[in-house]
């Protein structure tokens, strides 16, 4: 339970502080946690988005500072929730970093963004055949890209030209069932055909409940209503059903999935 | 041999099980007895940490209803918010009025987001009485008009349900206050989507009726 009298004595920060908080340098844990909450708390305020992309800059240095990398990734994801369009440029060229994290956020933010000027540095990093795609990197469980923020924001940017789908089909015989799922995702999003669902649906079955939550997630982002059912029945627990399904309602519209929301309550 | 009841069998089979599906199984049969000596057994399975068999507890004390109320509002554990949560959802299902004050504080003071939603549900769904209980009700309500102000988007969502289900129940002296709440929600100066989707949609039934 939330203490009254502690909160009391921690007011909450106003905008203002925040911005403050995130201009100073001294204070990374300060920096850090304002470019979350301007992002968290969808700030208005004229500051803010100079800020974020000022908070970029240090990722251009060398070597780069820990800290402020990680008041970076903060102000990354800040921008994408925020859809600053004029970050598009140097979220760009974040694509081309030397560092999986920063690609993998600087990717999802321009799919939030939907910043067609993206599409070719996106699909970059989706080249190279199998063995390239496939390939573990040494001393992580990563691949070499991170394919599935680029697989989302390739379907969220919307740019359905034949080039950008034949990059992502491969990537619908992934090994990995998450990049399987977001292959499906992107390109039921980018062409309506509905021969990319029924992997969906069938990925919601699978034993690990980290995919199947994951796969719920990117069902409702499709938007896809034939989906309802099969959300609903899932095997998962109700919270995360309501955010699979708030994706779905805002993508289609369709009050039926406000009525299945509110059974799920 | 010692003759034991189907309700020891079962508390034993609990105590002795190890995986999940032996838990599930074993409060699965517990469940099954329908009796209010089970009560006690299930509500420590809520503790657990495990969703899967935590969800069969829940729906065990649902189904014995009335009877588990006693327990439940006593058994409210502050320091595990998972087994908080299941509580909860179980007094909301439950929906008797014994549970207004619980619902009342968990929706203006519960931590977790989850716990908050189901308490603004259960307050939408409370079997009270009109025009007999109309003061509850407007308990009932006044919290639910309070939460509309919830950080989180899905407390809100579970608010907008409340407080449609309210107005179009039951006659209320803060109506006028409720549509004015469920227009902000519906206008831009709401962030999410959804929210504004949902009070449209409150509104439109509200005005319809």
């Amino acid at each position: 339970m939330k203490d009254p009298s502690t909160e009391n004595l921690n007011p909450p920060l106003t905008e203002a502080q925040v911005i403050a908080n995130l201009r100073q340098t001294e204070d990374f844990s300060d920096q850090y946690y304002a470019a979350w909450w301007l992002g968290r708390m969808r700030s208005r305020h004229p500051e803010t988005i100079p800020l974020l992309l000022t908070a970029l800059d240090p990722l251009h240095g060398n070597p780069i500072h820990n800290e402020r990398r990680a008041v970076a990734l903060n102000a990354i994801r800040a921008l994408g929730i925020l859809q600053a369009t004029n970050a598009e440029e140097k979220l760009r060229i974040l694509l081309k970093k030397n560092d999986y994290s920063i690609r993998e956020e600087s990717a999802r933010s321009l799919g939030m963004i939907q910043a067609q000027s993206a599409v070719l540095d996106l699909c970059e990093l989706l080249s190279g055949g199998p063995e390239e795609t496939e390939q573990i990197q040494p001393g992580s469980a990563k691949l070499k890209e991170p394919y599935e923020s680029v697989l989302e924001a390739l379907g969220a940017i919307g740019v359905a030209s034949r080039s950008v789908i034949i990059m992502i089909t491969p990537f619908t015989k992934h090994s990995r069932p998450l990049i399987r799922a977001s292959a499906c995702r992107a390109l039921l999003l980018l062409t309506g055909d509905q021969k990319w669902a029924p992997p969906l649906i069938e990925l919601l079955q699978h034993d690990d409940p980290l995919i199947r939550r994951g796969v719920l997630l990117d069902l409702g982002a499709t938007g896809w209503m034939p989906a309802l059912p099969a959300i609903q029945a899932a095997a998962i627990e109700n919270s995360l059903k309501l955010v699979a399904l708030r994706g779905l309602a805002e993508k289609s519209e369709d009050t039926c999935v406000l009525d299945a929301m509110d059974g799920l309550l | 041999m010692i003759n034991i009841s189907p309700l020891e069998g079962a508390i034993a089979d609990l105590q002795a099980a190890k995986t999940t599906p032996e838990l599930i199984r074993a409060t699965k049969s517990l469940c099954n007895l329908h009796t209010v000596d089970a009560i006690s057994a299930l509500i420590e399975v809520l503790g657990f940490n495990n969703p899967a068999v935590a969800s069969v507890a829940t729906a065990g004390l649902i189904e014995l209803g009335s009877q588990a109320v006693p327990s439940l509002l006593v058994s409210l554990d502050e320091k595990n918010y998972g087994s908080r949560a299941w509580v909860v959802r179980a007094l909301a299902s439950i929906r008797d009025p014994r549970s207004l004050d619980l619902l009342e504080h968990a929706l203006a003071t519960d931590i977790a987001p989850s716990v908050r939603r189901s308490a603004a549900r259960g307050l939408a769904e409370l079997n009270l009485i009109y025009p007999e209980e109309t003061s509850k009700l407007n308990r009932c309500l006044l919290a639910l008009l309070a939460a509309i102000k919830d950080d989180e988007w899905v407390v809100r969502y579970s608010t907008i349900f409340g407080i449609e289900m309210h107005l179009l129940r039951y006659n209320s002296t803060n109506k006028d206050q409720c549509i004015l709440g469920l227009k902000q929600l519906s206008s831009n100066s709401e962030s999410i989507k959804v929210i504004r989707l949902r009070a449209t949609l409150a509104l439109q039934r509200i005005n319809a009726s």
